[in-house]
């Protein structure tokens, strides 16, 4: 699977712009994590390439092709799962995702059912009418829905909010194991699922792509810039993107980035949180 | 698309709505047909197909709200938040609204059944009268065409704004409230009341104007257009 993004804009009738002349290349094997700040045009960005939403300008290719023409061959390879969706709630678990598997038009869809509800560990729930479920339950089934048939594109929006840390971990993993093959473009704001799992990040703001690359890159593009400081010892702190502010006996303990770290801030070695704050700190202010 | 019908099927039938709504539309049907029909209308026999139209006019508004109750199930904004789901998988998007607008007919069609079978029990009950054939043709002239109507009519109201579909609700009563003219006299009763008096003769049979007949087709008509419309009219919008 292969879909490029060629000078992509989007603005909505209400005059908010959302993209901006957008470029990517999204290639698989690839888990691709999307990061950025909230209305930064992540959300915009996915509706477009599931052709929920058609671009003001610009074009996407899938393999080569217009997306225009490609819109059911995508879609039969597509697993999404948006921010925010609805479930049949007098349905049944296996009942939903039955429905599902028959608008995806899946040959088996019994054993296609099966095996998407184990993957998201609702054996238990599987006779359970989605009234019942709580929310976390309900975003299982969500990704339960995207995961049916073993699409070869799959797009998440915020995939693990809602789930408890275990659940998160797992969800990371099962993302891990899915993208070994296939495509995957996960967006989130919580930087550890996007560190533990993805092998590219793009990070968008106001509609521009501010970084594509590796999670190493974006760490290195941070390096010199951010550092620890006691909060007492602090001559002033403008420039300063304080990032944490820890409570401790000796005092209050900052950590913050810059890009000129003052003499009294000691240099650290970023995190890929810090590298992001950094790049989207030093967007705001330009 | 057979289970996807099967399941809308499900969804419309297997509801607190549905059995509310059918319990309320044979209690109600039950005092019109013992409280009015049973006196015969215009000087009719209680089973005559004028006093059966009548009958099935003062049902008319029950009708219209369960079809646009069940339109609300693919209209809401629930079900629009639903379809963010359902619009990216590969189904063509008319064989689905095809699917569902089915489900919906049929639901339609089983309350309107509820209403036809208990005249027919009615009318085996009270007179021994069991000729239900005869009265299939007014059944289909003042039910098909206002039930199609409010279905394809609905689900365009529906996806605009979902409230409509609440409003449009209260149409039948409205129609009921003013006078209109003769031609149209089948969508409030009073063709059934104000016709057989036009004929000068005792329990005439069956008959509908030219005027009447095309207004009936022409209602007929605008709902097919409105159901082609949301089932294989433009599915996406640019934003």
């Amino acid at each position: 699977m292969e879909i490029k993004i060629q000078n992509v804009s989007m603005t909505y009738p209400n005059g908010k712009c959302a993209l901006k002349e957008l470029n990517l290349d999204l290639k698989s094997p690839s888990l691709i994590g999307l990061l950025g700040p909230n209305g930064a045009g992540k959300s915009t960005l996915m509706k477009l390439l599931v052709a929920a939403l058609m671009p003001t300008s610009g074009a996407i290719y899938v393999e080569g092709r217009p997306l225009s023409k490609m819109e059911r061959v995508l879609k039969g390879q597509l697993g999404y799962l948006p921010q925010d969706f609805g479930l049949f709630d007098e349905l049944t678990v296996t009942q939903f995702l039955d429905y599902m598997a028959a608008l995806k038009g899946l040959r088996s869809p019994g054993s296609a059912v099966s095996e998407a509800i184990s993957q998201v560990n609702l054996e238990d729930k599987a006779k359970a009418r989605i009234r019942t479920l709580s929310g976390g339950q309900r975003q299982r089934v969500g990704i339960a829905q995207a995961l049916l048939g073993n699409p070869s594109f799959l797009i998440f929006d915020e995939p693990t909010v809602g789930l408890d840390p275990e659940e998160r971990i797992h969800f990371r993993n099962l993302f891990s194991r899915t993208a070994q093959e296939r495509l995957v473009l996960l967006s989130t704001h919580i930087i550890e699922d996007v560190q533990s799992v993805c092998d590219q990040i793009v990070v968008i703001h106001s509609g521009v792509i501010l970084f594509s690359g590796t999670p190493a890159g974006l760490i290195e593009s941070a390096q010199g810039h951010v550092g620890v400081f006691w909060e007492q010892e602090a001559a002033w702190e403008d420039g300063l993107h304080i990032t944490a502010r820890v409570n401790t006996s000796q005092g209050i303990r900052c950590r913050a980035v810059a890009d000129q770290l003052p003499s009294f801030v000691q240099p650290e070695e970023p995190t890929l949180e810090d590298a992001y704050l950094y790049l989207i700190s030093r967007e705001v202010a330009q | 698309m057979i289970k996807i019908f099967r399941y809308e099927c499900k969804r419309l039938l297997w509801n607190k709505f549905f059995f509310g709504i059918g319990l309320v539309l044979l209690f109600y049907g039950w005092q019109v047909l013992s409280n009015a029909t049973i006196l015969g209308i215009s000087h009719t026999a209680p089973f005559s197909p004028w006093s059966f139209g009548d009958y099935l006019c003062r049902m008319m508004p029950l009708l219209w709200i369960g079809a646009l109750f069940f339109l609300t199930f693919f209209t809401s904004a629930k079900a629009k938040r639903m379809a963010v789901l359902t619009d990216a998988t590969p189904a063509l998007p008319g064989h689905y609204a095809l699917a569902r607008c089915s489900a919906a007919m049929t639901a339609t069609a089983l309350l309107t059944f509820a209403c036809l079978a208990e005249a027919a029990v009615f009318y085996g009950w009270y007179f021994k009268w069991y000729h239900w054939g005869t009265l299939l043709l007014t059944a289909a002239a003042v039910l098909v065409p206002p039930l199609v109507f409010a279905l394809g009519s609905g689900w365009i109201l529906g996806r605009c704004r979902p409230w409509l579909i609440y409003v449009w609700m209260l149409l039948p009563m409205g129609v009921q409230a003013v006078s209109l003219p003769s031609m149209l006299g089948v969508w409030n009763g009073s063709f059934f009341t104000e016709y057989p008096k036009t004929l000068g003769m005792m329990d005439p049979a069956f008959t509908m104007p030219p005027a009447a007949i095309a207004a009936q087709l022409l209602l007929l008509a605008a709902g097919i257009v409105l159901l082609g419309f949301r089932c294989f009219g433009t599915e996406r919008q640019p934003v």
